[in-house]
């Protein structure tokens, strides 16, 4: 039965051999529309069947994600704090948002949110690129490589917040003991306003590079040999062989890779409350810690709303260049 | 002759010091989940002392009992495994039924264009920024510290990866057993359900386990919507912060039972480890 199948390649598939093998779901997708032909006799029912299919889902994301999102920017137009007993929304128009566009701590929080994800994902690239290198390179034990890189990545970020805190403690943190037999003193760390950053940014390097040495691995190992066997013979260095072939040929996985990182980067929040909960002072109060403390800490329901809403069309404007990037891989595959 | 044996000295030079960064990084990237579970078996008094314990020579099950002794604790793993696992359910059902329609032709392009778009869109919003109208709905309907809260919102989050991720899988099987099926008059739920299905199990198991681990350890918003009924494992974790923040010990050991069975389903996941992680956009 399965054998029966396995070689098929209709309408629907792509030849898997030669070209890098990276191919967009959307792109897969969009080829699959073009080229099917499948015929159908009860067309209509079958239309109306598949939409009985998507129904339900779509009621559903409907219901729990549109409507929560449309009743938040309800929210934000309404000064309501919801701490004080039988307290009612009061309409206020704009004024959340004009506020905010003044308010110093939002300010620093956006700023402090840029800085984290910039560095993060940036230090998080170089260093995902080289391992990625490594291991496609001529390590042997792939394997055990793997298994070590996924405990950071499925490990439950409260766990991970905890877990490092215990790492950083000043007086029985292993940190410091690591860094004394060097003969560096003890550093506060997480309580320290010069170092809680750069502390936090470590932990969601440690955590998410795995993802960044995953998909870069993944790709280059999909990259097409006779390009490497020809800049061999050609006696190319090995820079130059990454930066000729690898580089360009891996574009698109990388443009993949970083728009990734950069949005999951933003969704940062249970590491950061564990850890240091935006402190010391505001030095590590990212948006999702400040939106937290505004609406779930002192129930400020119409400020957070409003900050949860700037927040959204800032990610918007970069969830725009993913879809683009989806989208044009279809373009490239069908021209 | 000699400029041949520096060349190969030279790469075994290169080789050696290759395996010697990655050995490097693979111990840093190690380290913390060792001192997690060495901390798990220490003595409480080898725990907090200084200069701490880096390979401790004895250990104890202690932690591991004091924990199973928290109060409500059972009931907490209890909460953790049922959320999860209706929520997967509920999230693979809606979603491979909606991925199954997308992955055919009968719908207009289009739509189906501006339905992907939209999932996709979803779930790239962080949940902090709906988690104040979540707050005030779910209160307003009396649902706070239940467990439906908590499905209903792990089901939102996880929707949209299983359809996408299901559309890739849905795509990969060949066409010609389904037009088979058309020509003998199997309807689309037969087809679905017996041809697709069966063929995309493997698929569908790893969608099944990545949506678990989600909910699994999800925190922002089981501490927000629940406070004991409901209460789950990553809350209960956050909790040893505060109060009893220095007993390392019975956290880590809480920590280690916890994270142990998530790390042995992604182990499970791992052929299609890439897929998941890149919502389908690469696939390995």
């Amino acid at each position: 039965m399965t054998n029966r199948l396995a070689p098929s390649h209709s309408e629907g598939t792509e030849p898997s051999s030669g070209g890098p093998r990276i191919r967009a779901t959307w792109r897969a997708l969009v080829g699959h529309t073009a080229a099917a032909g499948v015929v159908v006799q009860d067309h209509r029912r079958e239309r109306l069947m598949s939409w009985l299919f998507i129904a339900p889902a779509l009621l559903f994301l409907l219901l729990t994600s549109v409507y929560p999102l449309l009743y938040s920017l309800r929210l934000s137009f309404f000064s309501w704090n919801m701490s004080v007993p039988n307290s009612q929304p009061v309409f206020v128009g704009l004024r959340n948002y004009t506020r905010l566009f003044s308010d110093p701590v939002f300010q620093s929080s956006l700023k402090t949110t840029l800085i984290f994800v910039a560095s993060a994902v940036t230090l998080e690239f170089l260093l995902g690129m080289a391992l990625a290198l490594l291991v496609t390179s001529r390590i042997r034990v792939v394997g055990l490589i793997r298994t070590l890189l996924l405990v950071p990545l499925m490990m439950t970020p409260v766990v991970a917040g905890v877990l490092w805190r215990t790492l950083y403690h000043s007086t029985y943190g292993a940190i410091n003991y690591f860094i004394g037999l060097v003969g560096i003193p003890a550093q506060t760390w997480t309580g320290n306003p010069e170092q809680a950053l750069a502390a936090v940014i470590t932990v969601e390097i440690w955590q998410q590079m795995p993802v960044v040495i995953f998909i870069l691995a993944a790709g280059i190992q999909s990259l097409p040999l006779d390009f490497y066997k020809a800049a061999r013979v050609d006696g190319a260095s090995a820079w130059q062989v990454f930066r000729e072939i690898t580089l360009p040929l891996l574009k698109p996985v990388i443009l993949v890779v970083l728009l990734l990182r950069i949005m999951d980067a933003f969704r940062i929040f249970d590491v950061i409350y564990t850890l240091t909960f935006g402190g010391p002072g505001r030095v590590t109060e990212v948006l999702s810690i400040l939106i937290y403390k505004n609406g779930l800490q002192f129930f400020q329901i119409g400020k957070a709303s409003a900050m949860s809403w700037l927040f959204l069309l800032f990610i918007f404007v970069i969830a725009i260049f993913f879809i683009r990037e989806l989208q044009g891989r279809e373009q490239e595959g069908t021209s | 002759m000699a400029a041949a044996r520096t060349f190969v000295s030279q790469q075994r030079l290169g080789r050696l010091l290759l395996y010697l960064v990655t050995a490097a990084v693979l111990v840093a990237v190690a380290f913390p989940a060792y001192w997690l579970v060495t901390t798990a078996f220490k003595y409480e008094v080898d725990t907090i002392v200084s200069p701490p314990i880096i390979l401790p020579l004895r250990g104890t099950l202690r932690n591991f009992t004091d924990v199973l002794r928290v109060e409500h604790i059972g009931q907490f793993f209890l909460n953790s495994a049922l959320i999860a696992l209706v929520s997967t359910g509920l999230g693979v059902l809606l979603g491979s039924m909606a991925a199954y329609s997308l992955s055919k032709v009968y719908m207009a392009y289009r739509i189906r264009q501006v339905i992907m778009i939209w999932i996709l869109i979803v779930r790239i919003f962080p949940p902090i920024t709906t988690a104040i109208p979540y707050f005030v709905i779910i209160r307003g309907l009396n649902l706070s510290d239940t467990h439906v809260a908590l499905i209903l919102t792990h089901t939102a989050f996880t929707l949209p990866f299983v359809i996408w991720l299901m559309l890739g899988f849905f795509q990969d099987l060949p066409d010609a057993i389904d037009k088979a099926a058309i020509m003998d008059g199997c309807s689309l739920w037969q087809r679905f359900c017996q041809i697709t299905l069966p063929l995309a199990l493997p698929g569908i198991a790893v969608t099944a386990i990545f949506t678990f681990i989600y909910s699994w350890n999800e925190f922002l918003y089981a501490s927000m919507l629940t406070s004991r009924t409901a209460k789950t494992l990553p809350v209960v974790i956050a909790g040893y912060m505060s109060d009893k923040f220095l007993r390392w010990g019975e956290m880590s050991a809480l920590a280690a039972m916890m994270v142990v069975p998530v790390m042995i389903f992604a182990g499970l996941t791992q052929r299609y480890l890439v897929r998941g992680l890149t919502f389908g956009a690469v696939k390995e």
